[in-house]
């Protein structure tokens, strides 16, 4: 009975598993790859093989005032929609983890709810609220409030996004805190904010930095509600690309995409540090 | 063990239960702001849209305020929308579809994979292009699939055609633009539950003789049943709702549902046309994966 000497058998991964594995994976950053191998090319159009490498992309791209405008615009709705995001949605969270109270999964799954709302139908829906309000804002009491393509517009709906992101990663980490913690400092007199300030903040930092990145990469790569709130001269980047795309596929979009790629690369690899991205899944 | 007010509390216990002494006390207040911003920043303007989708069009208006079914009906009665729902439908099932086929094998792969520092890169190569936005995606479609692009541009180098074959603006192209961009989301899915399924059941199986393929088929895929279902909903949902995708990779001719939505509430400003398209799409999209859970628990049982 050999079968029976032997340890039982190691069904490790096997050779056309590992095949079909890294044929899964090359599918998926196989585009990614390709743009920044393009965005060094010499050629005006893409051509194969290259005729030479250089950074010049990256200059054009630059000094393309929709490309520089466009970034910068969605750095400063990202943090407004980050900001926005941490002052609603750490209370939020907060309440959620530590108080039992009826309708706490209702609320739960309001909160929720803009990540299972299609990006195309909110969006239309914020574009024709913001109009509407706008109009009636301008007819009835004579204020001109400006939404649909300005920065406190692209924020708010912005915000929307962030939210659900940071409540969930929050919540999560408080949950996953020692409540005992809480209560020890409690218990020889620390006031509730002290608590909060000195017991809680620092266990759920690593959720409140992943909450934090999330928020702002999902602002900073959203196309479907920013597509309904831009505006002339007040276009995000991802916006601006997809104009672009529409007419030229070239080594300059491509160095625009590298750039994006590369902001939302090192900001998440800063939450890695602290989060281990596949929780927040 | 510590003995508080609320009596003995159990140390390892994760269980959230009030928090009684921590004086936030209007604890409920805490969620006062964010629900009111999800409530007025969403699902009010979504109840406006659905009011909007029963008024009536007329040009150089926005709208006409009306109680009408006409927009629903001008949907279902036109043939260009019908084929417009049925090729998002159609596309949605293949790239869900594909998506379970290759994210499988590289699931299980991922999960099983002991080397630590290995598994974390293909795990961030996985995340990090999920982060990236679809736009960038999409681009890089674009510089492979292009008539001049890297792939028709190589195979002519290598002397393997002699004039370039048009892959961007076709469906092939949409669905494989889909794949990759939904592809993240089903290994994900299904890594988690592989995660959770012990070794010991397929070492089990191999032992008493399974030849490999058998034990996947009777031993882990009714394991990984419901990483299978809630990755392929999410993957079908997310190409339902697909709109970079498909106006990039697709092209002008190229239609399904998201991008006319966009077209009608933009560019030919008939709000109630586009509102009851945006519910149209909602609700199919719903009653799909709804009808598709209730079959699921009934083959299945609870997931």
């Amino acid at each position: 009975m050999a079968g029976l000497a032997q340890s039982p058998p190691r069904f490790g991964p096997g050779f056309s598993l590992r095949i079909a594995a890294y044929f899964t994976f090359a599918i998926v950053l196989f585009p990614l790859i390709a743009v920044i191998w393009v965005s060094f090319f010499e050629n005006k159009i893409i051509g194969f093989p290259p005729t030479g490498y250089t950074l010049k992309g990256y200059f054009n791209a630059w000094s393309l005032g929709r490309f520089h405008r466009g970034f910068v615009l969605s750095v400063e709705v990202g943090l407004m929609a980050t900001a926005a995001s941490l002052l609603l949605g750490v209370p939020a969270a907060i309440a959620l983890a530590r108080k039992e109270f009826a309708g706490r999964e209702v609320v739960h799954s309001l909160l929720m709810s803009p990540l299972v709302v299609p990006g195309i139908v909110s969006g239309a829906a914020i574009y024709m609220f913001y109009i509407e309000t706008e109009a009636f804002l301008d007819e009835r009491m004579h204020v001109s409030l400006p939404l649909a393509g300005s920065l406190f517009g692209l924020s708010v709906a912005h915000t929307l996004l962030a939210l659900p992101w940071m409540v969930r990663l929050v919540t999560a980490s408080l949950i996953g805190m020692d409540i005992q913690l809480e209560e020890a400092a409690q218990s020889l007199g620390a006031t509730p904010l002290r608590t909060f300030w000195h017991v809680t903040l620092p266990n759920i930092r690593p959720g409140i930095v992943a909450g934090c990145v999330f928020s702002f990469v999902v602002s900073f790569v959203d196309l479907e509600k920013s597509l309904f709130l831009v505006g002339p001269g007040y276009t995000t980047l991802p916006i601006e690309m997809i104009n672009y795309l529409e007419w030229n596929i070239d080594p300059t979009i491509a160095a625009v995409a590298t750039m994006q790629t590369l902001v939302i690369a090192v900001a998440l690899m800063i939450s890695d540090h602290f989060f281990n991205l596949t929780r927040a899944f | 063990m510590t003995v508080t007010a609320e009596g003995v509390s159990d140390p390892y216990s994760r269980r959230i239960r009030p928090f009684q002494r921590l004086k936030f006390d209007s604890g409920q207040a805490l969620l006062v702001p964010a629900v009111l911003v999800v409530v007025l920043g969403l699902l009010f303007p979504l109840l406006l849209m659905l009011r909007y989708s029963f008024n009536r069009w007329a040009a150089g208006e926005l709208m006409i305020a009306a109680f009408t079914l006409d927009n629903y009906i001008r949907f279902f009665a036109d043939p260009f929308y019908i084929g417009v729902l049925l090729r998002t439908l159609w596309m949605s099932l293949v790239s869900t579809a594909v998506c379970l086929l290759l994210g499988l094998p590289a699931a299980y792969y991922l999960s099983r994979l002991k080397t630590r520092w290995l598994k974390t890169a293909l795990i961030l190569a996985i995340v990090i292009p999920l982060l990236m936005g679809n736009a960038v995606r999409a681009a890089g479609w674009m510089v492979l699939l292009a008539d001049k692009g890297l792939v028709n541009e190589a195979l002519i180098y290598a002397g393997v055609l002699s004039e370039p074959v048009r892959i961007l603006y076709t469906g092939k192209a949409v669905a494989i633009g889909l794949v990759a961009v939904l592809l993240p989301f089903m290994i994900i899915s299904l890594q988690t539950v592989f995660d959770g399924i012990s070794e010991s059941y397929e070492e089990a199986a191999m032992s008493l003789g399974a030849p490999p393929w058998a034990m996947f088929y009777r031993v882990l895929l009714p394991l990984v049943m419901p990483g299978i279902f809630s990755g392929s909903l999410l993957c079908f949902v997310l190409a339902m709702n697909a709109y970079a995708t498909p106006v990039l990779i697709g092209g002008p001719s190229f239609h399904m549902m998201a991008p006319k939505v966009a077209e009608q509430a933009l560019k030919v400003f008939n709000w109630p046309f586009a509102a009851s398209m945006a519910f149209v799409l909602m609700a199919v999209t719903l009653a799909l994966t709804v009808s598709a859970s209730l079959a699921l628990q009934r083959r299945y049982g609870r997931m």
